[in-house]
C-alpha cells in the first residue's frame, strides 16, 4: 500500500513520490486509515471535482479531518469549515467582505511596514531563524489588527497555534488541564486544550467589544450575534478560533517554504530581484510550491463515481493537495521551482467550490509585500542548514528556519 | 447583441444561493461587479453587460462558480 498518513513521513518534506504513485495508479486508490480508511484524491483534476460538487462531497455530514469524531464533538467543534450550505453560506458572508481584494487593500500599508521593521531586524542580525523572526510574527500581527486583538498579544497567540498544529501531529507536549480547560480534549477543535485557550480569548475580547464597539471585525460578529438569527455563540466561538488559526498559521508556513525556496534557487530570486512584474507570478509559485495545507476531507453524500472508482455514501473522500499540485496534467515541469509560471492553477486555496479559502487575497497581498520589501533591501537569503519540520499529514509547516542574509542594494 | 463596431456583448448575473463574496469578479470587472456592503456577496451593478472574452474570464475565474450568463440575452 502506498502509505500518506504517517506523520512523521513529513519530517522530511512532502513524500512526492508517493504522491505521484495515487496519481499514476488508476482510479482512485484506498487508503486504509485507522479502523477505517478513505479514497484518496490526488490528482488535479479529482480534486477540483470533488472541490466543486458540495452537495456530493460533504464537509458538514462528516468532519474535515481524516479522523472521524462523535457526534456530540462534532457538533462542537462545527466551524464555517466544517459546514454546508445554506449555514456555510450564512457564515462566509458575515465575513466575507472583510477579505475581498479591496477591502485586503486597506490592510496593505501596516502589512508594508510591519515588513520593512521584521526585514530590517533580520538584516541587522545577519541570520537567524526566519520563521521566528519574520514568517510568523508578520500574519499573526495583520490578522490580529483585522480582528481588533491587541497586537501585543500575539506571541501568546502564536503559543497557541503551534499547539494546534502539535495537536494535528502525534506529538503532543500539553496536559490536559493546561490553560485551565476542564471540556473533555475530543470536544475542541484539534483536540487540543490550547482551543480551550483560543475560545476564552475570543469570548472574553468579544464581551469588551460588545460593551465598547470599534471598527474591527470583532465587533462586527458579536453585533451579528446579538442581532439574533445570524450567528450563535458557538458559531462566534468557532469562527474566531478558525480566523486567528488558519489567518496566521498557513501564511507562515508559506512565507517559510517561500524563503527557503528563493534561497535554494537563488536563479529564480535573480529574476525577481531584475523584474518587479515577476512579484505577481511568484507569489502563486510560492503557493503552490508551500502548499500550507496538505489536504481536506470530504464525506459522500450518496453513492457517486470519480475516475472511474465507485464511492458508496458515506465513504471518505481526501483531497490531497500536495499532489494536486505537483501534478503534470496540470502543471508544466511540476518539480520546477518557477516565478515566471505563466498558467499557475495551483490548488493551494482550496479547488474552487464554497470553501474556496477566505484569506486568499490576504495571503497573496502579504507575500507579495514580502518579496517586494525584500527587493528593495536587494536581500539575498542564504541556507543555514534544514529546516525543522513539524510531524504532521495535515499543516506543512515549518517550525524553524535558519536562514543567512545578504543585501546588495537596492535594485 | 453583437454591433456592429464593438466585441459581442453578453448579460452577466450572479447566483444569490452560490456567491460566496470571494470578490474576484469584482478585482477582474469593477465597472460590473461589486460585493455588497451588507450581504456579502456579489452584486450585478448597472445592465451586467460585458464583452463574451471578458464573461468567459470571469465565469472561469469565480473560485464558486457563481456567475453565468443571464438567460435570454445571448
Amino acid at each position: 500500500m502506498i502509505d500518506v498518513t504517517t506523520p512523521s513521513l513529513y519530517l522530511d518534506g512532502i513524500p512526492h513520490r508517493r504522491f505521484a504513485e495515487l496519481r499514476e495508479t488508476s482510479g482512485l486508490v484506498w487508503h486504509p486509515y485507522e479502523d477505517d480508511g478513505f479514497w484518496a484524491v490526488a490528482r488535479h483534476a479529482d480534486v477540483k471535482a470533488v472541490s466543486t460538487a458540495p452537495e456530493i462531497f460533504s464537509s458538514g455530514v462528516g468532519h474535515t479531518n481524516l479522523w472521524d469524531l462523535d457526534a456530540d464533538a462534532l457538533e462542537a467543534r462545527r466551524s464555517i469549515i466544517d459546514t454546508d450550505a445554506p449555514d456555510h453560506t450564512r457564515l462566509r458572508r458575515l465575513v466575507s467582505k472583510v477579505f475581498t481584494p479591496r477591502s485586503i487593500r486597506r490592510w496593505e500599508p501596516l502589512t508594508r511596514k510591519i515588513a520593512a521593521e521584521l526585514l530590517d531586524e533580520f538584516v541587522a542580525r545577519g541570520e537567524g531563524d526566519w520563521v521566528e523572526l519574520v514568517a510568523a510574527p508578520l500574519p499573526i500581527r495583520v490578522i490580529l489588527s483585522i480582528l481588533g486583538v491587541p497586537v501585543d498579544d500575539a506571541d501568546f497567540l502564536v503559543e497557541l497555534s503551534n499547539h494546534l498544529v502539535e495537536g494535528t501531529s502525534d506529538r503532543v507536549s500539553l496536559p490536559d488541564d493546561a490553560y485551565g480547560n476542564t471540556t473533555p480534549l475530543h470536544l475542541l477543535p484539534f483536540g487540543s486544550p490550547a482551543s480551550h485557550a483560543l475560545y476564552t480569548y475570543g469570548e472574553e475580547l468579544g464581551a469588551q467589544r460588545r460593551t465598547g464597539p470599534r471598527d474591527d471585525l470583532v465587533s462586527a460578529l458579536v453585533q451579528a450575534e446579538d442581532e439574533g438569527d445570524r450567528l450563535s455563540h458557538d458559531e462566534y466561538r468557532n469562527l474566531f478560533h478558525v480566523l486567528v488559526f488558519a489567518g496566521n498559521e498557513t501564511t507562515r508556513t508559506a512565507l517559510s517554504h517561500g524563503a527557503m525556496a528563493l534561497a535554494d534557487h537563488p536563479d529564480q530570486w535573480q529574476r525577481v530581484l531584475a523584474d518587479h512584474d515577476l512579484v505577481d507570478p511568484a507569489v502563486e509559485e510560492v503557493l503552490r510550491w508551500a502548499t500550507p495545507v496538505l489536504h481536506m476531507r470530504r464525506t459522500a453524500t450518496c453513492d457517486t463515481e470519480l475516475a472511474g472508482t465507485a464511492i458508496a455514501a458515506g465513504d471518505k473522500v481526501v483531497m490531497w493537495y500536495a499532489g494536486a499540485n505537483r501534478d503534470p496534467d496540470a502543471f508544466a515541469e511540476p518539480m520546477r521551482f518557477d516565478v515566471g509560471r505563466a498558467d499557475n492553477p495551483h490548488v493551494s486555496f482550496g479547488g474552487g467550490g464554497p470553501h474556496f479559502c477566505l484569506g486568499a487575497f490576504l495571503a497573496r497581498m502579504e507575500i507579495a509585500v514580502v518579496l517586494d520589501e525584500m527587493r528593495r533591501r536587494g536581500l539575498r537569503l542564504e541556507r543555514r542548514g534544514e529546516p525543522v519540520r513539524a510531524p504532521s499529514n495535515f499543516v506543512h509547516g515549518i517550525l524553524s528556519l535558519d536562514l543567512g542574509a545578504r543585501t546588495s542594494g537596492a535594485p | 447583441m453583437s454591433g456592429a463596431d464593438g466585441p459581442e456583448l453578453v448579460a452577466v448575473e450572479v447566483d444569490s444561493d452560490v456567491c460566496i463574496g470571494v470578490g474576484q469578479c469584482e478585482l477582474l470587472e469593477p465597472a460590473v461587479f461589486r460585493v455588497d456592503d451588507d450581504d456579502g456577496m456579489g452584486v450585478v451593478i448597472g445592465s451586467g453587460q460585458l464583452a463574451a472574452e471578458r464573461a468567459a474570464a470571469v465565469i472561469e475565474a469565480c473560485p464558486s462558480g457563481a456567475i453565468r450568463i443571464r438567460a435570454g440575452d445571448t
